[in-house]
């Protein structure tokens, strides 16, 4: 037990009390400092990794940035808010669909409608969460579940404006982005700035009282948080940064397709979050890479490529349960540094 | 001290079922004074301190706070006009660090929990360092919570409700669970609280030494009833109070 700590305050104890304020400060500018370090060291490495990589890979690479968003993305809610959602693929596939709708029926832009899915979305999120959010843990899993099937099942009945099953396909995506590195250019630029901008809520007010949210929930109400309307505010920016990444999978599919609503596909963004680790903010979006190149490769050799899945999300989270980034963070940050941009060039 | 009454509580029923856990309790509570309910185990302190901070709904009867009804109001908002509560169980963020947990309760006093674009909270440094200093816990600022001492847990939980600025502090037994020395620092804590910033506070507590020692006034509750109420030392003087103690009624 530590003795001399005086619990009463003093004039002096409260002098004391404002030296950590420049430390703080000057921690804060190390820390921004290093938070310029890593986006840009990181946008170089994958501008680089565009030029050389080609044909196929860089496809694979356009697909990856769309998963990177929606994997970081659902990690605000699951890592950040402690809210285990099924159903993020319905503003993914919402983000998909306004796209190809978009142009199907009413001939709007590429570009109009590439803006407009993020907003689509994160209005349809505002419902979504206003009733799953009434109830908590496996119920909230379970009717955001529930909201994916509706979805899928939507818009695979209602053929006449979505066209069913078949999906929307045409050539609604500009030549310009077609071609590959053009393609892949646009949109590590549209994921560079929505890392940025979910980095940015995550490290805010709102994110360290969403944190606290996480940690306890009826503490925080105790200290004047109305903690479903910040549950709400989480899930539509979620939805919302989910919905631009169904429509940059646009630019990589050329299409819209119900499967891309259902909860299965709910399921891959965690299931890359576990991976990476949802308790750091680029966990997700480093499980995103392995998780989509580790299914490129094991289709070659495996027809069962879900089995050996299942087993690497078993092994990791008995074992290694912070996900990759997580235990490397957990070693040191210099090393968890050189071990990123080693595991980064070797792809 | 002024005379006013800052919480009134009149005829104050919990019910769970058939069960009465607060029976018709009327309580008032002075503004500046440290005021103990004290009773033993299941008189129903924590759930009048639970319909008093609007984590539970009263069956029936009224609960004005300054002027203002507050039963049956949401806990949230109850701490925005001012009533602030330490809990009887540990009840902080486990996983973040105490300057964290303290900055985030600051960030709500301030109202800027929806600000998603800026770095008020890294601003708040020197006020969060402030009433952690208060409690006693500046060498623990950047350890995570969940690694403190249990007193050093609830000297947290005491600084997370300051943070709020409240004009009401309700404390759930403060020295339940602590050692002798942890008591003696909770108590001196309180009543430095009580005296340096005016706070009104209500504490509920099974050691008699310390109700006796800081209190003001003392409410007896037994049974889900209030059966003794008044300045500490009239309370102390109560036959019955005493045989409840002393166990002594059969």
């Amino acid at each position: 037990m530590s003795s001399g700590k005086s619990p009463v305050p003093t004039a002096s104890s409260q002098e004391e009390a404002r030296v950590p304020t420049g430390a703080g400060a000057a921690a804060r500018s190390s820390s921004l400092a290093r938070s310029v370090a890593t986006p840009v060291a990181l946008t170089v490495l994958m501008v680089a990794l565009g030029f050389a990589v080609g044909g196929n890979t860089l496809t694979t690479l356009e697909e990856v940035l769309a998963l990177v968003v929606f994997a970081t993305a659902t990690n605000l809610l699951l890592g950040q808010a402690g809210l285990v959602s099924f159903g993020q693929a319905v503003f993914y596939g919402i983000g998909a669909y306004t796209v190809g709708l978009g142009w199907l029926h009413w001939h709007l832009s590429f570009w109009l409608t590439f803006f407009l899915a993020p907003v689509v979305s994160a209005l349809v999120a505002i419902p979504v969460g206003l009733v799953a959010l009434r109830a908590r843990r496996l119920y909230f899993a379970l009717s955001t579940l529930a909201f994916s099937e509706l979805a899928y099942q939507l818009a695979e009945s209602r053929y006449d404006f979505t066209q069913g099953a078949n999906g929307v396909f045409g050539p609604f995506v500009p030549s310009v982005l077609t071609d590959p590195i053009k393609g892949y250019l646009f949109l590590l630029a549209v994921t560079v700035v929505s890392l940025l901008l979910m980095w940015k809520v995550t490290r805010s007010p709102f994110g360290l009282v969403t944190r606290a949210i996480r940690e306890n929930r009826g503490r925080a109400q105790a200290l004047g948080v109305n903690v479903y309307r910040h549950q709400l505010i989480v899930f539509v920016v979620s939805g919302f940064f989910c919905g631009l990444a169904g429509a940059m999978f646009v630019v990589y599919s050329q299409s819209a397709y119900p499967e891309l609503l259902d909860w299965t596909s709910s399921g891959t963004p965690i299931f890359m979050a576990v991976i990476g680790g949802m308790g750091t903010f680029l966990g997700p979006a480093l499980g995103a890479f392995i998780y989509q190149f580790g299914h490129d490769e094991l289709v070659r050799y495996v027809s069962d490529w879900q089995l050996v899945l299942g087993g690497v999300l078993l092994l990791i989270v008995m074992f290694w349960p912070d996900g990759v980034l997580g235990s490397l963070t957990k070693v040191k940050w210099s090393q968890w540094r050189n071990s990123l941009n080693k595991g980064g060039s070797d792809e | 001290m002024s005379e006013k009454a800052l919480l009134v509580a009149t005829g104050l029923v919990r019910a769970f079922g058939g069960f009465r856990a607060v029976d018709e309790v009327d309580l008032t509570v002075t503004e500046g004074t440290i005021h103990s309910v004290i009773g033993p185990n299941g008189a129903g302190k924590t759930t009048l301190f639970r319909l008093l901070t609007g984590i539970l709904r009263p069956t029936s009867g009224t609960l004005e706070f300054d002027g203002a009804q507050i039963g049956g109001k949401p806990p949230d908002m109850v701490a925005r006009l001012g009533l602030a509560q330490a809990f009887q169980t540990t009840n902080i963020f486990p996983r973040m660090s105490v300057l964290e947990s303290v900055r985030a309760a600051l960030v709500s006093r301030h109202h800027r929990t929806r600000d998603m674009f800026s770095w008020f909270h890294t601003r708040l440094t020197g006020e969060a360092m402030d009433m952690i200093d208060r409690v006693g816990l500046t060498e623990f600022a950047d350890e995570e919570s969940q690694t403190l001492s249990h007193g050093d847990q609830r000297a947290l939980e005491v600084a997370l409700a300051l943070a709020v600025q409240p004009r009401l502090l309700l404390l759930d037994e403060p020295t339940a669970g602590m050692s002798p020395f942890e008591s003696q620092r909770m108590v001196s804590l309180v009543r430095a609280l009580s005296r340096d910033m005016g706070l009104t506070v209500i504490l509920s507590e099974h050691d008699m030494d310390t109700v006796f020692g800081i209190s003001d006034e003392v409410t007896v509750m037994h049974q889900g009833k209030v059966i003794a109420d008044g300045p500490a030392a009239e309370v102390r003087a109560n036959d019955e109070v005493m045989s409840i103690y002393l166990g002594s009624e059969a």
